[in-house]
């Protein structure tokens, strides 16, 4: 029962992180490794207001998110916008280029040492009975929530409002949506914006939950597992390819070994991609054999 | 479509000509004036330098390996950290178990890696652009974890010492001898890549790398080609692997980081894609530029005693540097070189009307 528990954390928390992928994927078909810099990157903004304002969680969440969605347009225009056009390859090789910059601009910041933000939470941080012999900390309920919240209301976002309209126009087809007067590089800066916000949920969960330092980027990039197994173009497969992943990381690190741990999301997208190559629920038009 | 060509194929006369690595005066003598320079360079230089030299060798036949796989087939791989770790192993277990010695682990390691090949680009049948990518990117975590496990079980976590190598009854020892053995190593890596490149091979290659469907339609096998290529350029790195665990001298598996996979993707993106020449000069130059930046900062007082969060501005520049190549130069070193070379040859002209 807590094994399932612990399932249901973890996977919520890749929820969280595979949402981002999806996100700029959708947009600009382009798989952000720099995902997991971001996720630090956003954290530390976190901690910092949390630092200077002496523990004001309300107050470092937002600064946290507002700074890591102006840092999401920035890049879209600062890297990813001259690169449109170029082969995938480029792209995905920008990325990378991009998430080594943050990760040394992160360090010189604020040094390479572990931080524990979770100290700041107080008496929030400590677990408490959910029944006989199973304990939640009330972050790991975030979690869980703020997962739901995300899965359910993304969609929600894109069926309904007209600008998730316009999104799923951009998402479909940039140059008729273009040519229907939709603002596409202001949608993909938003999708960029609205990824790294989601990085920045995942990295605050993260910080408090375990730690905060900028070796954390190996956490956010295995995100990209649970997006792909799901089918990097659907929001709704990533619920999935996240139980996936996380049963198998718990499982491995429960009755294997905790450095297993570590590749079994690696190891599971592999046998993934061999079987069905574009995800559970994402498109296969894309794929061509030869 | 050869390194070294000067003269337009509009005055090459006959197939042996044309076939000619070196084919005018010119170009012999230059060829020539550098092989020179580059024999007498250890005398030249520092024991230091001369590491830093070597260095560079090893990662010139990494990087040649890399582009095979990237700038000549087109087949994108974030994995190539996890095989020159995994030739690096092959070299360190043979040494640990058997004692085998120099040439023994090369051989095995190049044959180890042109098996991973098979396997590592069996996906790559299936898979294309960014999800080949992806899936050499799971494959390298997948090794590293993987030669971790290895590493714990048998030397507890320590790493592998590796014994001097010894080549014809002779032992390496100094980094001088090194100088000398890695340069007709790699020559022959260079002449081999220059020579797959105007085979059928390397047509095939190329062919796939611009369109596989229609590549399949003009009779290329461009599974079996595929395979080939990812089974070369695999072997090709483990064998740089091989190298680097003699050279080193150690082999722990936190060496084959992610930061090891960012420099060799630098060295073929600044160097030039699908270039031969831009993979010498982007391996010479990412080896070469984080020690003239420690010298830099040396003299800057402003960065003096800032050890470990100089390394991080290193890793950040090449990141910036990489960055910058990508959206203003992708065609690299290379494209430079050859912008530089066309101006000088046509000075006092700008354009030329024969031959593009």
């Amino acid at each position: 029962m807590s094994l399932l528990l612990v399932i249901l954390i973890q996977a919520s928390f890749y929820a969280l992180l595979g949402m981002g992928y999806v996100l700029i994927y959708r947009a600009t078909r382009v798989l952000n490794l720099a995902h997991g810099d971001l996720m630090v990157f956003g954290a530390f903004l976190f901690f910092q207001t949390l630092v200077i304002t002496g523990g004001n969680l309300p107050v470092s969440v937002v600064a946290g998110l507002a700074g890591a969605a102006v840092m999401g347009v920035l890049i879209y225009f600062g890297v990813m916008r001259p690169l449109a056009g170029y082969p995938v390859a480029v792209g995905v090789l920008a990325t990378i280029a991009l998430g080594i910059v943050l990760r040394s601009i992160t360090t010189f910041i604020w040094s390479g040492q572990t931080r524990y933000p979770g100290e700041y939470l107080g008496p929030l941080g400590k677990p408490f009975e959910l029944m006989a012999g199973l304990s939640i900390s009330s972050i790991d309920v975030g979690i869980i929530v703020a997962a739901i919240i995300a899965m359910a209301g993304f969609p929600i976002l894109l069926q309904r409002a007209s600008i998730g309209v316009e999104m799923r126009g951009v998402a479909e087809n940039a140059l008729l949506a273009a040519q229907r007067g939709i603002n596409i590089h202001s949608i993909n800066a938003l999708s960029w914006a609205a990824a790294t916000l989601m990085a920045t949920v995942a990295g605050i969960f993260f910080a408090l939950k375990v730690r905060l330092g900028p070796d954390i980027w190996y956490v956010g990039l295995a995100g990209f597992a649970p997006a792909l197994i799901g089918g990097m173009d659907s929001l709704k497969g990533i619920t999935i390819g996240a139980l996936i992943v996380a049963a198998a990381e718990v499982l491995a690190s429960r009755y294997i070994a905790p450095q297993v741990a570590m590749a079994a999301p690696f190891l599971v997208l592999l046998v993934a991609l061999w079987i069905r190559p574009w995800g559970i629920f994402g498109s296969r038009e894309e794929l061509e054999r030869i | 479509m050869s390194l070294f060509t000067t003269l337009p194929s509009t005055l090459r006369t006959s197939y042996r000509h044309d076939m000619q690595l070196l084919d005018s005066g010119f170009v012999r003598f230059w060829a020539a004036a550098g092989l020179l320079g580059v024999v007498v360079l250890p005398l030249l230089l520092t024991n230091f330098w001369t590491g830093i030299a070597n260095q560079a060798f090893i990662a010139i036949i990494g990087a040649l390996a890399l582009n095979l796989l990237m700038g000549t087939t087109g087949q994108i791989s974030l994995g190539h950290a996890g095989f020159i770790a995994a030739g690096a192993f092959t070299a360190a277990a043979l040494v640990t178990h058997f004692e085998a010695p120099l040439i023994v682990c090369l051989i095995a390691a190049t044959i180890i890696g042109a098996i991973l090949g098979v396997l590592v680009g069996l996906p790559a049948l299936r898979l294309k652009g960014l999800y080949l990518a992806v899936s050499t990117l799971a494959a390298y975590f997948v090794i590293v974890v993987g030669l971790g496990q290895y590493q714990a079980a048998i030397s507890y976590g320590a790493g592998f010492t590796m014994p001097p190598a010894g080549i014809l009854g002779l032992t390496i020892e100094s980094e001088r001898t090194w100088f000398y053995v890695l340069l007709p190593i790699v020559l022959g890596v260079v002449l081999l890549n220059v020579n797959w490149l105007r085979s059928a091979y390397g047509r095939a290659w190329m062919a796939i790398h611009h369109r596989d469907i229609s590549a399949e339609s003009l009779g290329i096998n461009a599974a079996a080609y595929k395979l080939l290529a990812f089974s070369a350029s695999t072997a090709l790195t483990c064998f740089s692997g091989a190298l680097w665990a003699y050279h080193t001298g150690f082999v722990s598996v936190e060496a084959f980081d992610f930061h090891m996979l960012i420099q060799y993707l630098a060295m073929v993106i600044i160097g030039g894609l699908g270039s031969i020449l831009g993979c010498i000069l982007g391996a010479i130059f990412v080896v070469v530029l984080p020690h003239l930046i420690s010298y830099a900062t040396e003299a800057v007082p402003f960065l003096q005693g800032m050890g470990s969060q100089v390394f991080e501005l290193q890793i950040g520049l090449f990141g910036v540097i990489m960055l910058a190549f990508l959206i203003l130069e992708p065609r690299g070193l290379a494209g430079i070189w050859a912008r530089v070379r066309f101006y000088f040859q046509l000075w006092p002209f700008k354009y030329r009307s024969w031959e593009s």
